[in-house]
């Protein structure tokens, strides 16, 4: 794998409807490291992650993925919304990858057993590996969640808003799970977030959206190291809030420069 | 104390049932037997509308009858044996087609306003095509249970494969799945699961159509006896083979029930 790691450049979206979600986005995202988008509502974030994802293919520009070494695979997706299979059990979800994809199949099933369980353990969700969804709470569907997704040890992980729905304690506590299984895991890692707090948690940098066509309006490197980050002890330190106060600020500007007409047809841009 | 409180609910309740249905029974067996009444009304004749003992002793006969007569288990053999084939056959014909047409756009476009339009059909009027065809027969039984329960399976399993969310599909396409991958362990567990959850309705829908397409048909079953007590003005049989046919019908349910509750044990409560 290249230190270059992906590369966006010039990469524009148009909606069918003709709705120009981005224009002219350059980003690079160096290998192993964790990248945030942050920005206002509408902007293309989502958008830009289904680029990313290969769910949408861009309509101008282009996206430079560095050559992965045989039997890594390339990226996985924490969506917004539930991805578990509900007649899947929290362990069988966990090891969907390996089920349902050839390169998956290939890990031999006691390797696939023992990565299974010990991601739970590293959630602390190894009594809950035979529940099923519905007799999860929210916080472990989403834990689930990720560790299906971290199961094939990516090489880029994507996350679109992926714990947005939790409420903020169950959130910082699954931080602290992310971060430790983002350094043990060693993954590049694109965060897409509404909150200016997790995207300083989670990630190296974090980079601001302008208002739709969403562009790069600035990036900023976070001022601590992400090996034994505490997502807790984390939010009381001068660095943390300066950069909250920063990042508020130039997400303000492109908040209130949304016209009421763009802020009422963005439903279709995520 | 609460839980008490419940169960003596519960007991007034049940208490409360049974009194209606001895009271309904009561009268069904004793308000027949005043002449002026039944001079008012067929309704209170017993030619017409038999009694409970005679029913009784001829469920009796029925089951336990005097050798040299079919016994009824035959009847209900024909009538439960084509119900389940039919419901067999028609759900998964019925989920086969939902899940290629609810997988595939182009598919549903083309193909689902046929379907509509056919289920538009009144199920009794392609009954004399079915006598063409199986002449009265089993075959033509099932051929009608099938013509039910196809539809209501179909539209079942459509909507099941229709209402895979797309994330789950593309999470299942980040992880390396292709076409057929998404179609196994994605769509058809959600086709299987709605297909499964009509299998109560479709069951019941089964009987009722197997006993109808009997009774026009004449095929042998519980339907061509109910066919033969009705012109031979045979009221005691009639309402004996409607007990059967009420008993039948509840446990069908009962286990159709049970059946989909432990295939979608998973399924959000």
């Amino acid at each position: 794998m290249t230190t270059t790691g992906v590369r966006i450049e010039g990469v524009g979206y148009e909606y069918p409807t003709g709705v120009l979600a981005l224009s002219d986005l350059d980003l690079s995202i160096p290998t192993g490291s964790s990248v945030a988008v942050v920005g206002p509502s509408g902007c293309g974030k989502s958008t830009l992650l289904q680029l990313l994802a290969g769910l949408r293919a861009p309509t101008s520009g282009h996206i430079d993925w560095p050559a992965f070494p045989p039997g890594v695979h390339p990226m996985t997706v924490v969506f917004q919304t539930d991805t578990l299979l509900p007649w899947l059990t929290a362990e069988e979800n966990v090891g969907l990858y390996f089920k349902v994809g050839r390169a998956g199949r290939r890990v031999g099933r006691a390797a696939a057993r023992a990565r299974v369980d010990a991601l739970l353990k590293m959630v602390g969700l190894q009594d809950f590996a035979r529940a099923y969804p519905y007799q999860l709470s929210g916080g472990m569907r989403r834990r689930i969640a990720f560790l299906t997704a971290v199961a094939p040890q990516p090489a880029v992980l994507l996350l679109d808003e992926p714990f947005s729905s939790l409420d903020e304690p169950t959130r910082v506590t699954i931080h602290q799970d992310v971060l430790r299984i983002m350094s043990e895991l060693d993954m590049t890692v694109v965060l897409v977030t509404h909150d200016l707090a997790e995207a300083i948690t989670l990630c190296d940098d974090v980079v601001i959206l302008t208002a739709r066509p969403g562009r790069v309006l600035n990036r900023h490197r976070v001022p601590f190291d992400r090996t034994g980050r505490n997502a807790i002890e984390l939010r009381h330190s001068r660095e943390f809030l300066d950069l909250y106060a920063l990042l508020w600020e130039e997400l303000g500007s492109q908040i209130f420069t949304t016209s009421p007409d763009q802020q009422g047809s963005t439903s279709h841009v995520r | 104390m609460f839980g008490s409180g419940r169960r003596s609910r519960r007991l007034w309740i049940t208490l409360a049932q049974l009194a209606l249905v001895a009271a309904f029974l009561a009268a069904w067996q004793w308000l027949p037997t005043i002449p002026w009444l039944a001079e008012k009304s067929h309704v209170f004749d017993s030619f017409f509308v038999s009694s409970p003992s005679k029913i009784v002793a001829r469920l009796r006969d029925l089951f336990f009858g005097p050798p040299g007569v079919t016994p009824i288990w035959t009847y209900i053999w024909n009538t439960m044996s084509a119900s389940t084939l039919g419901l067999v056959i028609g759900l998964t014909l019925g989920g086969v087609l939902g899940l290629i047409l609810g997988s595939s756009a182009v598919l549903s476009d083309i193909f689902r306003p046929f379907l509509v339009a056919l289920n538009a059909i009144p199920r009794i009027a392609l009954i004399p095509i079915v006598v063409v065809l199986f002449g009265p027969t089993s075959l033509g039984s099932i051929t009608v249970s099938v013509m039910v329960t196809f539809f209501v399976a179909f539209f079942n399993a459509y909507e099941g494969a229709r209402s895979v969310a797309p994330p789950l599909i593309q999470n299942a396409q980040v992880l390396g799945a292709g076409r057929a991958a998404i179609m196994r362990y994605v769509r058809l567990p959600y086709v299987i699961a709605w297909t499964v959850a009509a299998l109560p309705l479709a069951a019941t829908f089964s009987v009722i159509s197997v006993v109808t397409g009997e009774l026009l048909i004449g095929a042998p079953g519980l339907g061509l006896l109910l066919g033969n007590a009705t012109s031979t003005a045979d009221a005691t049989l009639t309402f004996s083979l409607v007990v059967i046919l009420s008993a039948l019908g509840v446990v069908t349910v009962l286990i159709a029930d049970q059946i989909s509750k432990r295939v979608l044990h998973w399924w959000a409560k």
